[in-house]
């Protein structure tokens, strides 16, 4: 029972540090129906950046936080300018491919920056448990990061449902041609979404590398995004609280099922997403909450 | 001075001749010269070209190759043929170092595993497109190094540590490559100086023999794939990529072409896994993970996506732009450390943004516009003759990466 117990609290933590990023994930793909393969790693850069302001200049780490989620949004937005919206939304190709070029530069430019050394992060939470049950320690980590995604997914929900540019952005993904005839513009209002795509990112990959078990060095968001993204898949890509279900799912299948299944070595944690992710887009498309597509022919 | 050419002419097919041979020709001669590993500098830097490098970018030649069936005739976003390069090496090394199989006769069974493990992950593909294709494929890349690294599996594998392959490939006897070498250096003028004395050792005339098995295969691989571009499947194929739906229309079976074509894929990326392990004796998890899953999609991209001939370009560009990248040593006003960082990568990053604005064909057709300022093939009236077909097709390629797409009718 402790032994459950412990697997369940790093389940629920780790779950919750994919919604985040699997979140970023998702309004991307609200506002362009584009996956952004550079997700993950704009979130590594952005934790290098808190990194750097918080123990390099020595400033508090959530300053350091806010002041990272401000300037990889303004890079965010600034890429979506230059390489994006130049392409047709609907030729996937191009998008994929500049997307995996941008991944491919911002995991050598920080590997060239910063090299691959791990390093130890200053967690933003205490370092303490909150509780302890035997084994099983509910850390301050655990309960922190799950408070922290769901206000994050509270504060978005709030500024989509009650702002203009949050209207703005609905309108825009729902439909953008429409959107753009009752004279939205559509280009700043994705753009919106990629710089508040990157700022959650950045959020997410801060909160991933706070557990005091983990480290970080420039290749640690590959793999997040693989889960973030089997997770948003498994939520709907279009839904912000499937994000968080798909997130903790995934998390509570990696620590639980691969704990707990004989036959699943523990290095096979990845394949499961992946396996999770190949299962959910044969059965449900569209995901637990997601909306269904329709195609024309 | 720009000559026309008419199409089927004498003219014609002698020029076609005339180029082919040239490029055979090279193909062949380039051994004998970069076996010295000829070196070049820019500044305080010295950049390599050896023959080594050489044999290891014809093997990724064939692996963009299947990526470019896939991606660029098929239209099916697929990245994960690192995964099946990664198979196909490791099925190499582990015939070849515990069983003792000859290099080659590994391919029996690397083709027919790859193109069923291929198809495999293709029917799942039928029901996943677009981009939902491509997130699971670089997932599928990057399970890879994992899956070797199991444990039930490592002994074979060799786990993470890698697994060299002790095996060699030694010119057989009857190849007179040190004579070729000796007649070579002697042409005037231009022998010494890019031939050298002539001379081989042993381990030359090894790594010569390697490379030409390479191109060989890489030469059928190729000469194959273009047969089927050019055949009845072969339009099926890119009737999908098209247009699905008038494809279906038309007859053709979507989902058998589709898998199929996966499979194929495939198993090109088994056969570039064999040609690796044969050209570097070495394989290790992490080479074929995500960063290599990508490095494919650059050299597709470089060389152009929807050609055939693009994949020659982009196996090259994967070995020799991460190379020379390496071997910069110094850059005004950049720190030195960060040279010493994974400077290809970034370069390949580069690379794969800037030319899908600049050159969206990529270099096959940057090289086509410049020589139809040379010479101008006319294509003869009333004659069907395939190359016309291809030449629509080919069209239809080039704005596969296009930043607008005027055929496009908005879909009201």
């Amino acid at each position: 029972m402790e032994l459950f117990l412990a697997r369940l609290f790093d389940g629920i933590s780790s779950g919750a540090t994919y919604a985040a990023i699997a979140v970023a994930l998702v309004l991307i793909y609200k506002a362009t129906t584009l996956i952004n393969f550079a997700q993950g790693e704009l979130a590594m850069l952005g934790t290098f950046v808190t990194y750097v302001i918080a123990v390099e200049q020595g400033l508090p780490v959530v300053v350091s936080l806010v002041l990272a989620m401000v300037a990889t949004a303004v890079l965010a937005a600034v890429t979506e300018r230059a390489l994006i919206r130049p392409f047709d939304p609907s030729n996937h190709l191009p998008l994929v491919i500049i997307t995996l070029g941008l991944f491919l530069l911002i995991n050598a430019l920080a590997g060239m920056i910063w090299g691959y050394d791990p390093r130890r992060f200053p967690g933003i939470f205490p370092a303490d448990d909150l509780y302890t049950f035997g084994i099983a320690r509910l850390r301050w980590y655990t309960v922190g990061t799950l408070v922290t995604v769901v206000v994050l997914l509270l504060l978005l929900s709030l500024l989509l449902r009650k702002t203009k540019i949050g209207l703005a952005f609905r309108a825009v993904s729902s439909n953008l041609e429409s959107a753009g005839l009752v004279g939205v513009r559509a280009g700043p209002t994705l753009q919106f979404g990629w710089a508040l795509a990157a700022a959650v990112g950045t959020l997410a990959g801060v909160l991933f590398v706070s557990d005091p078990v983990r480290q970080l060095d420039p290749n640690f968001a590959q793999r997040v995004l693989i889960f973030a993204s089997a997770a948003a898949v498994l939520g709907g890509l279009d839904s912000l609280w499937g994000a968080l279900a798909g997130g903790l799912a995934l998390g509570l299948v990696e620590s639980i099922v691969v704990g707990y299944v004989e036959w699943i070595p523990s290095q096979f944690g990845l394949a499961t997403a992946v396996f999770v992710l190949i299962a959910v887009l044969i059965i449900r498309p569209e995901g637990l909450f997601g909306s269904k597509r329709v195609e024309r022919v | 001075m720009s000559g026309t050419l008419v199409e089927g002419s004498s003219a014609h097919r002698t020029y076609r001749i005339v180029t082919w041979a040239l490029f055979v020709a090279l193909a062949v001669l380039v051994p004998f010269w970069a076996v010295q590993t000829p070196s070049f500098s820019i500044g305080s830097s010295t950049f390599t070209f050896s023959l080594s490098n050489l044999s290891h970018g014809v093997s990724y030649m064939v692996a963009v190759l299947g990526l470019g069936l896939l991606i660029g005739y098929n239209g099916q976003i697929s990245l994960g043929n690192s995964f099946f390069m990664g198979l196909g090496a490791y099925i190499t090394a582990s015939l070849v170092v515990d069983n003792e199989w000859p290099y080659l006769l590994t391919l029996l069974v690397v083709i027919p595993f790859t193109f069923l493990v291929g198809m495999l992950v293709g029917i799942p593909a039928l029901r996943i497109r677009g981009l939902y294709l491509a997130l699971v494929t670089l997932g599928l890349a990057a399970v890879f190094p994992a899956l070797v690294r199991h444990d039930q599996v490592s002994e074979r594998t060799g786990g993470a540590n890698g697994k060299r392959i002790s095996s060699d490939l030694d010119a057989p006897s009857w190849l007179p490559l040190e004579s070729i070498a000796e007649t070579l250096a002697k042409i005037p003028l231009v022998g010494e100086w890019a031939f050298g004395e002539g001379r081989l050792g042993g381990r030359e005339e090894g790594a010569i023999w390697v490379y030409l098995l390479l191109a060989a295969i890489a030469g059928i691989a190729f000469w194959l794939t273009r047969n089927l571009i050019y055949s009845r499947p072969g339009r099926s194929i890119i009737a999908i990529r098209d247009n699905e739906t008038g494809a279906a229309v038309s007859g053709v079976n979507l989902s058998v072409t589709k898998t199929l074509t996966f499979g194929m894929s495939a198993a090109l990326g088994g056969v570039a896994g064999t040609m690796y392990a044969m050209a570097v004796q070495f394989v290790a998890p992490d080479v074929f993970g995500v960063n290599l899953a990508i490095f494919l999609v650059v050299g597709l991209v470089v060389g152009g996506v929807g050609t055939l001939s693009g994949a020659v370009v982009g196996g090259l560009v994967i070995v020799f732009v991460p190379l020379w990248a390496s071997q910069v040593e110094s850059v005004p006003g950049v720190p030195e450390r960060f040279l010493r960082g994974p400077t290809g990568s970034f370069f390949l990053g580069v690379l794969l943004i800037v030319l899908t604005f600049v050159l969206p064909g990529g270099v096959v057709y940057g090289a086509r516009r410049l020589r139809s300022r040379l010479v101008r093939v006319q294509p003869s009236r009333g004659t069907a003759v395939p190359d016309d077909v291809i030449d629509v097709q080919e069209a239809a390629a080039e704005g596969l990466l296009s930043r607008h797409d005027p055929s496009r009718v908005s879909g009201l």
